[in-house]
């Protein structure tokens, strides 16, 4: 559902805030993804500092409200990563979540919310390279779209 | 009221006043008249006298599945938190199901919100339940006082006009794309059994997928615009059964409880992820929304994913489990981001 | 005899301290004995380490502070054993604990005497490259974070009187110049030995000109030069003028593969993994990137897991290789150095550069020799301690034996590997003494914090600089001060060193603390040793969150510091808002099924099931042929020339005896459950078994090339052998060997190419022996051996240097000229390229052997998903960690040796299996172990009875009580993975302390900040 037409969308978003840096929420398993996240560190893999890790113990505890919920709270953008398919450390939990988040972001898309705004990988622990790769692209990506709007409430200042 | 319609009412009432009488069901769900012209209300008959005030037409747009949990609770012996479960057989409960009250009950059953060995069904086939506001429309803002079926029309009559329309033309989005009319589990079959052979099931979807992202964000806005909240979707919806919905709980809080845009969507995509994999598509919360917010394409997509990418579709095999409750090793994953080893 | 359930362990480097580790968590009261004023040995003085590029002094560190804080571990440092006697199970030692002149008891490692002290020495532990006081720490994440006085060097305790500066600057009364020699006299049941190794000096090597021109350093030393707690705080200097090096060199086997006089003729091991690492991250550190790095070497012998790859990688990288042999290395202009070499084909040629690296070899540690020496152990020719092929670890003197470098040069992983064993064979010894003299640990009674309102404690860590090179910890201090309900904030330079670790405590009860934040490296390493803080301090060890300002941050955006800050600051307020949510937890602990299951009766396997039956665990031993030996039976010795059938013989016969292991051949692991302390499994034969741990040793295979690339006329003509098709001939004892003229060997088929990219590990070796095998068969025979590189590391050298001795003829060939084998006529015809001559050569053998490689097994995907354990990239099973726990999973009470963890030679399989059963006995020796604390709950007042729950828990951990139609979970059966709760609809069901709730605090901390315009939704 990726279209082309998501260009105009990006400029409408980005021309208020020159400066502008922005804020991703990840979520990581414990025993894969974060950890080939300090494995990028320990390899000095460098990547944009936009990224707010937040460790869970798998991506089968991410639920659909929690992605939500970080858009909800303004995070540009939403990455959650996980163990490979057979690699899960509970050993089903990041199957569970497969079907959960293809579902989701077909969802959100076709609702309109812009196709980069949440994302999904697979990480593993010696993946660090990666990892830093993904966040990257994660970044690379947020950053065309522009400020995230949808789904974030208007703030009134009065 | 059309022959089928009176035969199937005739024949509810028979099996209901039968059931009632022999002491097999403590209580029967089914439809009754409404106050207004093309409304039915749900209805419990309690005693073989009640059976009578049954009917069966084309506004049954209610899912009866929403009724039933609690309708079978009320019917136990009060006891407390602690106290052990009742022994010996519970009272049951006899219902009209067509084919999506029926998958309800299914899941239900998978989610273990019905006993099924307390149920007895009266499978109706559906034959596309009519939306009131598509025949309102079609009388251009006159007052319906009067609509009566025939076989392939509906006669709308007002004070001061008459029409005729092709019924097929009246009859609600969700029941047109209809695939499953026919009860899945049943008792006792009622009436004519007519298959359907539905294309294109998600033609609605593929056109809002085949919009721009922007045009799909503003019609999804749009759509939302005129929510009040009144949560009306949420109560003629079987699959809502929590005891505390997330619309109403404040810890967590998940959606803001105003109409901001940003609370409304929200709530909308949550009401609709909750129903991903287990929605039948009855339509029930449509025809209860008093905004006219379709709200089903929301639903509908996530059924046509479910069903594209898992294979799955809600209610129809209470063995099966519920697409989100399990997997296969092989699912799709196109989704994902993808980085080469180097 | 009743046997003593102590152990006296020499040497506290990485070996000793992981045996000290094992047998104290083991059930064993262990006296930890080090010369030096502080433990962690070698490894404490690298910068990193190879292949992860771990940080040696992380991933260290929190070993050794278990180690200094294990109730059941001495540590006697500045210590050395005098004497022992006595017998197996029953010996007295004499240990000699010199002055540190430092109240231990008093010493709050300020600082203060290093500073005043006016005496300047060098540092040995920078390899004399910078300057210490006589007063000092060792290092500064040193255990125990004590200083010490040098008494050589002290101007007070040469000429009292004259100074004691330290004395009056020591706020805390500690120095003691009255300190005085303490001799222990210990009674214990056995003896580890771990000494370590000593660098080799390459000093009496002029034409290395080392010690002679600058610029020229030793391999330790320039880890030193590395190290961000080195001389020049990791940025790498040369030693003349302080200038980066834009190019550097390194030398290879200076000291080893050298048989002339003042050298060794064995191979060091390590020398070509930690060369290059140095060249690699080395050219990580050079400023712009622009560096170049040359390594000088004759054979590449990267033959552990994971090498091949990280060779592979630095050539892709850019450092680059010289096959070659260095004649000299001379001053150059502006302290420069010429090398002068010859190259492959014998082309002298010179390059020059700014400094040049020493690849330094290992030797037996100089100061250990004398004590050897009196124990009575005895050497081999090289030096080192002897042990024997089928004992690996046994010293020739009963109930003494050794692990780490001193038997043999060896890498970190073996030397764990060894000290676990090691630890095994004292347990083995002692198995009845077992808990007899331990210590049980007992912790403060926990304050109940639930009534407080959370007061939070902040600790936020430079790491030296390795945190506040990048992000200012000062400011990041300053700014948790000011977040919602903390109440004390303070940055420390290293925050898990001890010294600061028990100022935390007394800072938490001072302070009355309720939650705690660490912030810096990783959770993965470092919570446990937070956590047991808290306890210390009498607080629940739940009421703690990190965050990860190192690997996560300083680390990974070490060009953007400003937004490094800001990120710091924000995983702060984030731990902040989660920690503040956290609850006291219980302490849950899961019941053990006192018996082992051995998946796999080879070698490892039989090892190890005999290894715990011996002790008196039950185990039961599961082989899916009719017999046991695994691939062993096709071997027909080691490489030390023991044959391997009589052994395997001896083993049989005890495993057959044995009142304590069930076998059970011919039967296959059908399905398993369950979790440490509980499993269950089922076997083909029907059988259940109940077993508390796992060991799996499930073996591996030799790479048959029947067809492709490497196929070599294997099959089709029936002169071509593998590797164990030769040894099945030798142990047959076939007379038609002596019969033959020539035979020729092609190495690393099917090794070390792209489909398999690994080094298969043995075949160098096996293939050498077994052409000295013919030789002894049939002295005329000519044998060619056509190799990639020789790879016959440590002693294996040997083999080598006789195989050349005796004629036996080495031809290099590499990927782009490939042997090519033909059949004419039934006679076979190899084609060769000699790249030193640069033309090929015909050959024509009676018998060609292919040194094929080792793969792993084709089932072990399904074994290994059974009990959750992870396959590496090479297909084999991938440990919890490739440094520190070699035979460990992730997956707690899940162990492997043997094949399936790597090609490995039978003394390593058998030191692995022995290991696999020490770590396997730390869980069968309790009755109980801790189980995860961090479970899920259901809130029935939310539940709806659904029971999507149930369908999605693994562990069948969460199930609908029929009385009241609502989700319960079984608390000894929850893992905490938490897919119940985002499955659960109505929010019933949660995690302890990361529920959705405390998750919504972490995002809203995490997005504070960011401004949203007033359009909303757009």
């Amino acid at each position: 559902m990726e279209d082309k037409n998501l260009q105009s969308g990006t400029n409408l978003a980005a021309s208020p805030t020159a400066n502008w840096e922005p804020r991703i929420v990840a979520f990581l398993c414990n025993w894969c993804s974060y950890a080939g996240a300090d494995l990028a560190g320990v390899s000095r893999f460098q990547y944009p500092p936009n990224i707010r890790i937040i460790r869970v113990p798998c991506s089968g505890r991410v639920s659909a409200n929690m992605i939500l919920d970080a858009l909800k709270a303004g995070a540009d953008g939403v990455l959650v990563s996980g163990c490979h398919p057979g690699d899960c450390h509970y050993i089903s939990g990041n199957l569970h979540a497969r079907r959960r988040f293809g579902l989701l972001k077909n969802f959100l898309e076709f609702l309109g919310i812009e196709p980069g705004r949440i994302n999904f990988s697979w990480v593993s622990a010696s993946e660090g390279e990666q990892f830093s790769e993904v966040v990257k692209k994660v970044t690379g990506r947020v950053k065309a779209l522009g400020p995230t709007r949808r789904l974030v409430k208007e703030i009134r200042i009065d | 009221m059309s022959d089928t319609n009176a035969k199937i009412t005739e024949e509810i009432r028979a099996k209901a006043r039968e059931l009632l009488s022999s002491g097999e069901i403590a209580a029967f769900l089914g439809f009754t008249s409404g106050s207004l012209p093309m409304t039915t209300r749900p209805f419990v008959a309690k005693r073989p006298g009640d059976a009578d005030k049954l009917i069966w037409n084309s506004f049954c747009v209610m899912n009866l599945a929403n009724y039933l949990p609690a309708l079978l609770e009320s019917l136990e012996p009060p006891r407390g938190p602690k106290d052990p479960p009742p022994a010996g057989p519970l009272p049951k409960v006899g219902v009209v199901a067509t084919g999506c009250c029926s998958r309800n009950i299914v899941v239900q059953m998978q989610e273990r919100q019905v006993d099924r060995s307390r149920l007895v069904i009266l499978g109706v086939s559906s034959r596309g339940m009519v939306d009131r506001k598509k025949v309102m429309a079609a009388a251009e803002g006159r007052e319906p006082l009067k609509v009566e079926e025939g076989g392939h029309t509906l006669k709308v009559s007002g004070r001061d006009y008459e029409l005729e329309i092709d019924r097929w033309s009246a009859v609600r989005d969700n029941c047109l794309t209809c695939a499953h009319n026919n009860p899945v589990i049943s008792d006792y079959l009622i009436g004519p059994v007519s298959n359907r052979d539905v294309k294109d099931r998600f033609a609605q979807i593929e056109a809002i997928e085949a919009m721009p992202a922007n045009a799909r964000w503003k019609w999804f806005t749009d759509e939302i615009a005129s929510c009040i909240r009144c949560y009306a979707c949420r109560n003629a919806c079987p699959l809502c059964y929590c005891p505390t919905c997330f619309v109403d709980d404040s810890r967590p809080q998940w959606v803001g409880k105003s109409t901001e845009p940003a609370d409304t969507a929200l709530f909308h995509i949550l009401r609709a992820f909750h129903c991903a994999g287990r929605c039948t598509d009855c339509g029930a919360c449509e025809s209860a929304c008093p905004m006219g917010i379709k709200m089903r394409l929301f639903t509908r997509k996530l059924s046509k994913d479910a069903f594209n990418l898992f294979g799955a579709e809600a209610g129809l095999d209470p063995q099966a489990q519920p697409p989100l409750a399990t997997y296969r090793p092989d699912d799709p994953e196109e989704f994902l981001i993808v980085e080469e080893k180097k | 005899m009743n046997p003593k359930g102590s152990v006296l362990v020499v040497g506290a480097g990485i070996a000793g301290v992981q045996a000290a580790l094992d047998l104290a968590d083991g059930g064993y009261y262990v006296h930890l004995v080090e010369r030096r004023p502080a433990i962690g040995g070698g490894m404490s003085q690298l910068d990193k380490t190879f292949p992860t590029n771990d940080c040696s002094a992380c991933i260290l560190s929190p070993k050794l502070v278990e180690c200094g804080r294990h109730l059941n571990i001495n540590l006697l440092t500045l210590s050395e054993l005098v004497s022992i006697d006595g017998e197996p199970g029953d010996f007295r030692a004499v240990v000699r604990q010199h002055p540190r002149y430092v109240d231990t008891g008093k010493c709050i490692a300020c600082g203060l005497c290093a500073e005043k002290c006016p005496k300047k020495v060098k540092n040995e532990f920078n390899m004399g490259l910078s300057e210490r006081k006589a007063a000092y720490l060792l290092y500064p994440q040193a255990v125990p974070l004590k200083y010490a006085i040098d008494s050589k060097n002290c101007i007070w305790l040469n000429k009292p009187g004259r100074c004691g500066a330290c004395a009056k600057a020591c706020p805390a009364g500690a120095i003691n110049f009255d300190d005085a020699p303490k001799d222990h006299l210990l009674e214990v049941g056995a003896v580890v030995l771990a000494p370590g190794f000593s660098p080799f000096d390459p000093s009496a090597l002029d034409f290395t000109g080392y010690g002679r021109v600058p610029n020229v350093v030793t391999s330790m030393e320039f880890e030193r030069l590395l190290s961000p707690s080195g001389p020049c705080l990791g940025h790498m200097e040369r030693t003349s003028d302080h200038k980066e090096p834009k190019r550097i060199a390194w030398l290879q086997c200076v000291g080893s593969r050298d048989i002339n006089k003042a050298c060794h003729g064995y191979c060091s091991s390590v020398c070509c993994m930690y060369a290059i690492k140095q060249a690699v991250i080395a050219k990580e550190h050079a400023t712009g990137g622009g560096l170049s790095a040359h390594i000088f070497f004759m054979d590449m012998r990267t033959h552990g897991k994971g090498f091949e790859g990280y060779y592979n990688r630095a050539q892709t990288d850019g450092v680059v290789f010289h096959r070659s042999r260095v004649h000299s290395v001379i001053p150059g202009k502006d302290d420069n150095l010429i090398i002068r070499y010859a190259d492959e084909h014998g082309k002298a040629a010179e390059e020059e550069f700014d400094l040049v690296v020493l690849s330094v070899g290992l030797e037996l540690n100089r100061n250990a020799i004398s004590l050897m020496d009196k124990l009575g152990v005895g050497f081999d020719s090289d030096g080192f301690i002897v042990t024997a092929p089928f004992a690996p670890v046994s010293t020739n003197r009963p109930g003494v034996f050794v692990c780490g470098a001193a038997s043999e040069p060896k890498d970190i992983p073996q030397s764990v590997v060894e000290a676990s064993a090691a630890a095994l064979e004292a347990e083995r010894l002692l198995a009845e003494a077992r808990w007899s003299k331990t210590k049980t640990k007992e912790f403060p009674p926990e304050r109940d914090v639930r009534p407080e309102p959370p007061r939070i404690g902040v600790f936020v860590c430079h790491c030296g600089i390795n945190i506040s090179s990048v992000v200012d910890v000062k400011a990041v201090t300053e700014y948790a001060k000011g977040l919602p309900n903390v109440v004390f904030a303070q940055d420390n330079l290293f925050t898990c060193s001890q010294d600061t670790i028990n100022q935390m405590s007394e800072t938490i009860r001072r302070e009355r603390l309720n939650r705690v934040v660490v912030a810096s490296c990783s959770p993965r390493t470092h919570e446990p040793l937070f956590q047991e803080t808290l306890r210390e301090a009498g607080i629940n060890k739940y009421l703690f969150e990190m965050a990860n300002i190192r690997d996560q941050d300083s680390w990974v955006h070490r060009d953007a510091p400003k937004m490094a800050t800001l990120k710091a600051k924000d995983l702060v307020r984030m731990a902040v808002a989660k920690v503040r949510g956290d609850e006291p937890l219980p302490y849950n602990s899961v019941p053990v099924t006192r018996a082992a299951l051995v998946v796999g009766a080879g070698v490892a396997g039989m090892t190890a099931a005999l290894s715990l039956a011996d002790q008196g665990f039950k185990v039961h031993l599961v082989e899916r042929k009719d017999r046991l030996w695994g691939h062993a039976r096709k071997f027909y010795r080691t490489w030390q020339g023991d044959e391997v059938r009589p052994y395997l013989e001896d083993m049989s016969r005890a495993i057959e005896s044995h009142s304590k292991i069930e076998l059970h051949l011919n039967t296959t692991i059908e399905d398993a459950s369950g979790s440490v302390g509980q499993f269950k499994t089922s076997l083909s034969d029907g059988s259940l078994i109940e077993h508390g741990v796992a060991i799996l040793a499930i073996g591996g295979e030799s790479f048959k090339p029947r067809q492709g690339k490497w196929n070599y006329l294997y099959g089709r003509n029936p002169n071509v052998h593998t590797l164990l098709e030769l040894d099945k001939r030798f142990i047959e004892g076939d007379q038609d060997l002596k019969g033959l003229g020539q035979a020729v060997f092609i190495h690393c088929v099917g090794s070390r190419v792209p489909e398999r990219p690994y080094c298969s590990r043995v075949c160098c070796t096996h293939a050498i022996d077994q052409a000295l095998k013919l030789k002894e068969l049939n002295p005329e025979m000519d044998i060619f051996m056509l190799y990639r590189d020789i790879r016959t590391y440590g002693k294996r050298e040997r083999l080598y240097q006789e195989a050349r001795g005796k004629g036996i003829v080495f031809v290099r060939y590499d990927l782009e000229h490939l042997p090519e084998v033909r059949d004419e006529g039934g006679r076979l015809l190899v084609r060769a390229h000699d790249p030193v001559l640069d033309r090929y050569i015909n050959l024509h053998p009676d018998l060609l052997v292919l040194a094929s490689a080792v793969v792993p097994r084709d089932d072990m995907g399904r074994l290994s998903k059974l009990y959750k354990c992870a396959v590496g990239a090479e297909g084999f099973l991938l440990e919890a960690h490739m440094k520190l726990r070699p035979v460990d999973f992730a997956t707690e009470g899940v162990y492997l040796a043997g094949l399936c963890h790597y090609p490995k030679p039978i003394d390593e399989t058998i030191a692995q299996a022995k290991a696999a059963a020490a770590r396997a006995a730390i869980v069968l020796s309790k009755e109980a172990v801790p189980a995860e604390g961090v479970t899920a709950q259901v809130n029935p007042a939310k539940c709806t009875g659904c029971a999507v729950c149930t369908q999605v828990c693994p562990y069948s951990a969460i199930n609908i009580d029929p009385a009241t139609a609502k989700a319960v979970v079984n608390v000894g059966l929850c893992k905490g993975c938490g897919a119940c709760v985002a499955s659960c609809r109505s929010d019933a069901a949660s995690l302890k302390n990361l529920g959705n709730e405390q998750i919504m605090a972490a995002i809203e901390a995490a997005t504070e900040d960011v401004v949203i315009g007033p359009e909303g939704l757009v």
